[in-house]
């Protein structure tokens, strides 16, 4: 018990961790398949894709209002200042939800149907580009002062930040290509299997490109890399995922050359994880990166142990429930798309 | 232009102008979900198909409604943080940890079983999509639960200290169920079902005065009725414990919503203003039409119960008047003429002329109830301006002043997602209003039968199903 009372915080890093990358691999894959409707030419196409993620992409989104109200119990701090100073990008990423999430009824409901396949499209590219510069911005610094953000509305707007929203875009995209491959088939599927090899070896690139950028921004990364800290084992880990993510595009590479139906999918899913996970143990403790000044730690920007502690009793025994009638919610829908059944058929 | 530096009322306007817009969709949500466990049960426990075609066209309104609901409730979470981060630095505690709970409880419980109750008719049992169809329910009224918890502490913060600013939580459940939950939480969850069955009912009416499957709607059109006997009667007595839950725990929203300068002296009884013009200036309203005792009786059940009065809160602690003052009235009329609407239907019914013959020649009723649909409406808004405004000048009851709990963002930047947000929830409510009507017009599909078709449906995808499964 005491250790776990010592460790609240971190407990919840992990926490959120979880939250933040399920939220990316599932809807991340939403985003992506609705970014690849807006270069796919055929309108019987894009509903077929549209259809693909119309069971589950609701659900999906749900996480990252979770992620959002564990963030604003777990680590006021956090929150508070990340999303004042991330105020456009964010505010860009929820119109982008808008135009994406009341695509689906309008479209059933409209007369007029190809304005809600491109509502679906551009909300996704929004909401990605904004979670992109958010993201960018988030581990390119953030100045604070006296806990609150003191920096200019633009200061995520860089070459850094481009970068990441790029990587994101990328990501997103290679995510929906490996999900439409195990959803769809035919012409689609063999034109998903392309996009996802042409996607991946973008992601693959850009996310090197961050790691470095990274790097040289933050001192205390470099310094990882060279196993000047005081431990070793943080540098081991980062040296261990780094190979670990090479190691999942490797095998996401082979799979899609083998034409296989779900493994694309389950190893961009490890290649999300490694990655991210890789990044955070280059900039950890620090959970609002700085440039400059001192970063705030995860135990300077987390809530009192109570509500940890209360917040983890409960989420422990929602976790299992909420992951059990999710799988099954996937596994009434499961198996390949092919067309719309339409409101009355359903 | 003045307005658009002042950067503490532009975040205002922008959480109000939100907040007003997006509670429209949630409070039909949570009622008609209500309604749709209520004809599927009924469904399955009779067997007869028109309760499966209520169900069926009822959904379509509910699943639009829901779509607009989620969409513009996701910027409501965020907005704590990009627009009021002092304040979620405050409060996040308890706060952030209320809404992570209506996230992770309510809002996935509904994400989850919606795609089920929406898509899949047939891929599973009808028991199954009934248990679907109640998780969707559940899942609604507990998010409810969890956001007027949430507001509710910005009433009346207990559960914990404030160090500097910051409250650090002691006790979660006292916090949770602080001194205004209960009634926050029973008299807007009534609201729901209020609106919702007025929606009904409204919607029945409109066929019925039209003749339009008359059999049909006269079977929601009596349900709401009976509906309205218990929850119109329910709402005014919460609404009364909501007075008295203010009077005690927060007496100048009390005096405010009252216009009551001065504290009654010791025998003698507190006059409640029928209308009036408060002036914060004068400290006194300009004119006023009172009835003498009635705000003691009100507030204390006692003729003579001491009322504090607004002078004894120095000026800057003093809410605004006019709007809570006028709004609370308006609620108050609007409830009391639903209620009269309630009486008015069970005349007609005890009459005998809520049948299908002489139904349609009951004009005025069946106007009555369509014009219900935009006051009940009315009546929950004017609720919450009642509720927030009065709460001011605080953002935290008698902690955290409004203004210093905003973000420190230029104007520019509030101004613009504001625009941005006005041009698109005024898209949203136009498309809205278009499809729902589009919705009406189609009306019900009477011919839809579920049993054989579900049947052979359900087979041809557990076919289909079995052979994906090996492909993979």
């Amino acid at each position: 018990m005491d250790a776990i009372n010592a460790n609240l915080p971190t407990i919840w890093l992990f926490l959120v961790g979880f939250f933040l990358l399920y939220y990316v691999v599932t809807d991340g894959a939403d985003l992506g398949v609705g970014m690849l409707t807006l270069v796919t030419r055929n309108s019987e196409e894009k509903k077929v894709m549209m259809d693909s993620i119309h069971s589950i992409w609701h659900g999906n989104q749900t996480w990252i209002v979770i992620l959002g109200g564990m963030l604003f119990g777990a680590f006021p701090l956090f929150y508070s200042i990340v999303l004042s100073a991330l105020y456009i990008p964010f505010i860009v990423m929820l119109f982008g939800f808008i135009f994406r999430g009341v695509a689906f009824e309008f479209y059933d409901n409209a007369e007029w149907k190809p304005v809600w396949l491109v509502s679906f499209g551009v909300g996704s590219l929004l909401a990605t580009l904004g979670q992109g510069f958010a993201l960018g911005g988030l581990l390119g610094g953030i100045s604070v002062q006296s806990d609150s953000f003191a920096g200019h509305p633009d200061d995520w707007l860089n070459g850094y930040s481009a970068i990441a929203a790029a990587g994101v875009v990328a990501g997103y995209i290679m995510l929906g290509a490996a999900y439409l491959v195990a959803r769809t088939e035919g012409p689609l599927q063999e034109r998903s299997f392309r996009l996802a090899s042409a996607a991946g070896f973008a992601t693959a690139l850009i996310s090197a490109v961050i790691y470095f950028a990274t790097s040289l921004l933050h001192p205390s990364m470099a310094g990882k890399w060279l196993f000047r800290g005081e431990s070793v084992w943080p540098s081991l880990f980062l040296y261990f995922f780094l190979f670990l993510t090479l190691g999942a595009f490797a095998m996401y590479f082979r799979s899609l050359l083998r034409k296989r139906q779900l493994a694309p999918l389950v190893w961009n899913w490890l290649v999300v994880i490694f990655s991210f996970t890789g990044l955070s143990i280059g900039l950890y403790p620090a959970m609002i990166p700085s440039v400059g000044a001192a970063a705030l730690t995860v135990e300077e920007v987390a809530a009192s142990p109570t509500t940890l502690r209360f917040m983890l009793v409960v989420t422990l025994i929602l976790l299992p429930i909420i992951l059990t009638y999710t799988s099954y919610s996937y596994w009434i829908f499961r198996g390949k798309i092919t067309r719309d059944e339409g409101y009355e058929n359903r | 232009m003045e307005l658009f530096q002042d950067q503490v009322l532009l975040s205002r306007i922008h959480f109000a102008f939100t907040a007003i817009f997006h509670i429209l969709f949630p409070v039909l949500t949570i009622g008609l979900s209500i309604f749709l466990v209520g004809v599927e049960a009924k469904w399955l426990l009779t067997g007869q198909e028109r309760y499966y075609q209520h169900a069926r066209f009822w959904m379509r309104l509910f699943l639009l409604n829901f779509a607009v609901g989620v969409v513009s409730g996701i910027p409501m979470e965020f907005q704590f943080g990009t627009n009021w981060s002092a304040f979620s630095r405050a409060g996040g505690d308890i706060f952030g940890h209320l809404l992570g709970f209506e996230a992770s409880m309510a809002f996935m419980l509904e994400a989850a079983f919606l795609g089920i109750m929406a898509f899949g008719w047939k891929r599973v049992s009808p028991g199954m999509h009934f248990f679907a169809t109640c998780m969707v329910a559940f899942g609604g009224s507990l998010s409810a639960f969890w956001i007027m918890a949430a507001n509710s502490w910005m009433q009346t913060p207990v559960g914990g200290e404030f160090v500097g600013n910051r409250f650090i939580l002691t006790d979660a459940f006292a916090a949770i169920w602080n001194p205004d939950a209960f009634w926050g939480i029973t008299h807007m969850w009534l609201a729901c079902l209020e609106i919702s069955l007025f929606v009904i009912g409204g919607i029945s009416a409109w066929y019925l005065l039209r003749g339009r499957d008359t059999e049909f709607f006269l079977v929601s059109f009596k349900a709401m009725v009976v509906a309205a006997i218990v929850v119109t009667l329910l709402q005014m007595a919460t609404g009364d414990g909501a007075g008295k839950s203010i009077f005690k725990a927060q007496p100048a929203k009390l005096a405010g919503i009252e216009a009551h300068w001065q504290t009654n002296p010791e025998g003698e009884g507190a006059p409640w203003k029928i209308l009036a013009w408060p002036d914060k200036q004068l400290q006194a309203n300009v004119w006023e039409i009172e009835v003498p005792n009635v705000l003691s009786l009100l507030a204390t059940y006692s003729k003579t119960g001491t009322v504090t009065g607004l002078k004894e809160f120095p000026v800057a602690d003093q809410p605004p008047l006019l709007l809570p003052f006028y709004s609370f009235r308006l609620m108050v009329l609007i409830g009391l003429l639903l209620a009269g609407l309630m009486v008015w239907s069970l005349w007609a019914w005890k009459k005998g002329e809520l049948v299908p013959e002489r139904v349609g020649r009951q004009k005025r009723l069946l106007y009555a109830w369509m014009a219900a649909i935009p006051l009940s409406y009315l009546a929950m808004e004017t609720g919450w301006i009642v509720r927030e405004v009065g709460r001011q000048p605080w953002v935290i009851q008698g902690v955290l002043r409004t203004e210093e709990g905003v973000s420190r963002l230029p104007a520019e930047s509030v101004t613009g997602s504001l625009i941005g947000f006005v041009a698109i929830y005024t898209l949203l409510l136009i498309l809205f209003l278009l499809f729902a009507r589009r919705i009406l017009q189609k009306g019900p599909n009477l011919v839809d039968s579920p049993v054989e078709k579900g049947k052979s449906h359900r087979d041809i995808n557990r076919f289909l199903a079995k052979k994906h499964i090996t492909r993979y």
